[in-house]
């Protein structure tokens, strides 16, 4: 590790005060925490700082990257000032917390804690403020802004009006987002602390909302579109749900079109996997379950009065990646030609059962190409809408140019 | 088979990817030369580099299958040989795919069939390179999927000299094999026309 750099850069904010350092010892300084006492390296040259401003009592020195920066310029695990308006504030779960909410400034919006040991005047919704040396880390995989003693607090005027921008939900990360979409499912609340859970979706997809009991806090309209402000949105197990209590919300005028969410996937079918054709399912009201050849299920034992049904499992591939497809007993019957009652005849008057039927339906669609339309969920698609991809003569002159035109 | 997650019980492993069949022509990969193993596991994928940079562990191809032979007495294995526009691939199925073994046994050729395998590189002792594709299935098609191949197998080719040299696998290619792009675009030109005849 090399303290030199981070020794001038010292020296040099020092030097801006009026004020002379020895770099070398500065050096000396640094190495001695971060060797020694393992500092890491940020806050080694924050600990010199403070040390620095003590001694000369320089106020508002700051820390190492007590660099001005927009909102959407701030990275994980460094220090940084910030000019930004308090947009939201939160409850504090914890006695640790004094302050919690969302920061914005023209370029975006951040999380932000202030921590009851910071000591910093309480701040007020709508106001502008400028934090010092404040240090950015990740919450729930999103940026969040955190003010400790360090940070020099300070209320300044400001009349820039912020609009943030809004993004389409298909785009959203963790982090901050602000939506405009419509409410289009209400689900029952899971919890004593909920007000209200549902389905919000747009143009461009769904997503799941939440909104906690909280003063002031009001119920979504199903079938409503709102224009949604500065809400959290949180990322469990690799899918994303939107908390509006941090959010302003805004009824709108408008309709909105909400996309099914579903996708489209075109290929060949390279593999289709046991399980697939005639099925015994679990008869039990609500459980529904694949039954061994047995007809044993892993809940409900032997079951004797299991119900057939017909699906394909199977792998569709472009060329450049490949799928897992569930196709459902109606497309089934439609791409293999073959019923269910068909199918349970075959396999009844067959020695070889439902073999038979996996064998029919293999013979019949692997090797092919199929365009599928569904939901994909945990990287397998829930098949809706599938049908075979007929050769198409027109695709030949275009491929044919592409070919010969640079020969 | 390891793609086939049971279902029923939440799926943890989502590190696992299935790799993706790739479209190559009969004139291209019996090009092919480079094979290697990514990673030292034992059951680390092994890859064909493609003369027109692409790495293969899986390959999809719908041909004409033209001759069958069953060979061994122990240990019973069928080879195969499949036409398309460009040339001849040689597949093989043996013990360890069943199920392609008893597709083969039960086509009469000359039939369309769509087969879905792994490419593998053998020197023989004289020092000539074969490209065998190792079957996990071989199933009888039409010829209008046959022709959708054509078309899709050209894309694919066209896209792999497009990118030629841009990618790390284009570019170990090009340097390994030094081949002639025009020399593809030539073949894909050729397999396109005998489409609209």
């Amino acid at each position: 590790m090399d303290y030199a750099d981070t020794a001038a850069r010292i020296s040099q904010k020092v030097r801006a005060k009026g004020h002379e350092a020895d770099t070398v010892k500065l050096e000396g300084k640094l190495k001695r925490l971060v060797e020694e006492f393992g500092v890491p390296p940020a806050e080694a040259e924050r600990t010199v700082m403070n040390e620095l401003s003590r001694e000369f009592s320089i106020n508002g020195l700051g820390t190492a990257a007590g660099e001005e920066k927009n909102l959407n310029q701030l990275t994980t695990g460094e220090w940084a000032t910030v000019e930004a308006r308090v947009v939201s504030l939160t409850s504090s779960p914890s006695s640790a917390i004094a302050q919690g909410g969302i920061l914005a400034d023209p370029s975006g919006a951040i999380r932000f804690v202030v921590w009851a040991k910071a000591n910093a005047p309480p701040l007020s919704p709508g106001r502008w403020y400028r934090f010092e040396s404040a240090v950015v880390d990740e919450y729930r995989g999103a940026a969040n802004l955190k003010v400790h003693s360090g940070t020099v607090v300070k209320e300044i005027t400001r009349d820039t009006v912020l609009i943030p921008e809004i993004t389409p939900l298909h785009d959203l990360v963790p982090g901050i987002g602000s939506v405009r979409a419509k409410v289009v499912q209400e689900w029952e609340t899971t919890h004593d602390r909920m007000l209200q859970s549902g389905l919000l979706g747009d143009e461009t997809g769904t997503i799941k909302f939440v909104i906690w009991k909280e003063e002031g806090r009001e119920r979504l309209t199903p079938g409503m579109v709102y224009t949604i402000y500065y809400a959290v949105v949180d990322e469990y197990s690799g899918r994303y749900s939107l908390n509006l209590n941090t959010a302003t919300v805004i009824q709108d005028e408008g309709e909105i079109t909400v996309s099914s969410g579903d996708s489209s996937f075109s290929g060949a079918l390279v593999h289709i996997a046991p399980g697939s054709g005639l099925i015994k399912r679990c008869p039990v009201e609500g459980c529904n379950r694949v039954l061994s050849r047995q007809n044993y299920c892993p809940v409900h034992e032997i079951q004797p009065g299991f119900l057939y049904d017909l699906r394909i499992k199977g792998w569709l591939d472009d060329g450049r990646e490949t799928k897992e497809i569930l196709v459902q007993r109606e497309m089934t019957e439609q791409l293999t030609g073959l019923s269910l009652d068909q199918a349970r005849e075959l396999a009844e008057n067959n020695p070889l059962g439902m073999d038979e039927v996996f064998l029919r339906v293999r013979d019949r669609i692997l090797g092919r190409y199929l365009t599928c339309q569904g939901r994909e969920i945990d990287s397998r698609m829930l098949v809706n809408v599938c049908q075979f991809l007929p050769f198409n003569p027109d695709e030949i002159a275009a491929l044919l140019n592409r070919a010969g035109g640079s020969s | 088979m390891a793609g086939s997650a049971k279902g029923g019980f939440p799926r943890r492993d989502l590190s696992f990817e299935r790799e993706p069949a790739r479209r190559a022509f009969a004139g291209e990969l019996r090009e092919s030369r480079i094979h290697f193993r990514e990673g030292d596991d034992e059951k680390s994928p092994t890859y064909v580099l493609l003369p027109t940079g692409e790495r293969c562990n899986r390959v999809f191809l719908v041909g004409t299958l033209t001759e069958k032979k069953k060979q061994g007495e122990q240990n019973l294995f069928y080879r195969a040989r499949v036409v398309d526009p460009t040339g001849t691939f040689f597949i093989m199925a043996g013990s360890y795919q069943p199920e392609a073994m008893q597709q083969i046994a039960r086509i009469e050729p000359p039939a369309f069939v769509a087969v879905v395998g792994k490419p593998n590189v053998y020197e023989t002792p004289d020092g000539a390179v074969l490209i065998s594709v190792r079957c996990e299935s071989v199933t009888p098609v039409d010829k209008d999927t046959r022709d959708r191949w054509v078309l899709d197998c050209a894309r694919a080719t066209l896209d792999r000299i497009g990118t030629l040299g841009t990618t790390p696998d284009g570019e170990r290619a090009q340097k390994e094999y030094r081949a002639d792009p025009a020399l593809f675009l030539k073949m894909v030109y050729e397999a396109l026309s005998q489409l609209s005849l």
